[in-house]
């Protein structure tokens, strides 16, 4: 794969990587279609502030070719499982100033139950596993933090102390776990959510 | 853009968390390496950075996601070899 591309193509599946604004015009057209009766559109946009302390700015940084491939590979199980005529996925790079969009998803679809559900779900499933990293910019003396999805807290190592799921149970703490475990995955521990006052 | 490792060398991409500790997006070790040698290389080059970094991070070499084996009599052991691309992958954070 070329290292430097910044989309990628396959049938009905759009993907791409850019320092540009996004724009969803553009996007909605690249899964316009005759046959469809729904074009949802997903604009994800920076918010101003991360638990109430505010962000001056956001920095977005990717590992470009693994994250198109990982893009455009939930795009065609989308496309597949909910029966879409096209899904696009846009995410933006580098500095993206408060209140702009820094990602673009759009589905079309026959009928518009399958084109809502399909959007959400590529949506969670890019932020639970695109190689795309978020960083914080506090502005002054505070500098920034790397954002981390899967647990809404700064990416920080997960203690020894956590719960774990045990490897054979197939079971997880809140019932099975219903996808198949990916090759690397308990590289990063349990996802857990540590609240106060709830641990041990 | 990441130049080409020389000759008995592999490249090693930091992303996030990583390339901030390290203070450098990618850098060259010498080929071959076994996969499970990986992250005590990288702490004897940046002293710290397995406890406070690699433990939450996935690897990849050449774009696939690997296990580290945890012993050294572990059955699939994988070597790096010269000219590979591996990278460090703290937790995403897209959207």
């Amino acid at each position: 794969m070329d290292s430097q591309a910044t989309e990628l193509q396959d049938e009905g599946c759009y993907v791409g990587l850019t320092h540009d604004h996004l724009n969803a015009q553009d996007i909605m057209d690249r899964v316009r279609s005759p046959q469809a009766g729904a074009i949802v559109l997903f604009a994800g946009t920076t918010r101003d502030n991360f638990d109430g302390k505010p962000v001056k700015e956001l920095q977005y940084s990717a590992y470009n070719p693994l994250a198109l491939r990982t893009m455009i590979t939930i795009c065609k199980d989308m496309r597949a499982k909910h029966g879409l005529k096209s899904i696009a996925m846009v995410h933006r790079l580098g500095p993206v100033p408060i209140g702009e969009e820094s990602i673009l998803i759009a589905v079309s679809s026959p009928h518009r139950q399958a084109a809502w559900r399909a959007g959400e779900e590529a949506l969670e499933e890019c932020k639970s596993r695109v190689e795309v990293w978020k960083r914080e910019e506090f502005g002054g003396e505070e500098g920034g933090v790397w954002r981390a999805n899967r647990d809404g807290l700064p990416g920080e190592k997960i203690p020894d102390s956590a719960p774990t799921i045990p490897e054979d149970s197939g079971d997880g703490p809140f019932g099975p776990v219903i996808r198949p475990r990916r090759p690397g995955e308990k590289g990063h521990g349990a996802v857990v959510n540590p609240k106060p006052g709830q641990q041990d | 853009m990441v130049p080409k490792p020389p000759k008995g060398h592999f490249n090693v991409l930091y992303f996030a968390s990583a390339s901030s500790f390290t203070s450098m997006e990618s850098e060259s070790l010498p080929a071959p390496l076994p996969l499970r040698k990986l992250f005590e290389t990288l702490d004897e080059k940046h002293p710290g950075i397995k406890a406070k970094i690699l433990n939450s991070c996935l690897v990849t070499v050449n774009l696939n996601y690997v296990d580290i084996p945890e012993k050294d009599d572990d059955p699939d052991q994988v070597t790096i070899e010269e000219g590979d691309e591996v990278a460090i992958i703290p937790p995403v954070s897209s959207g």
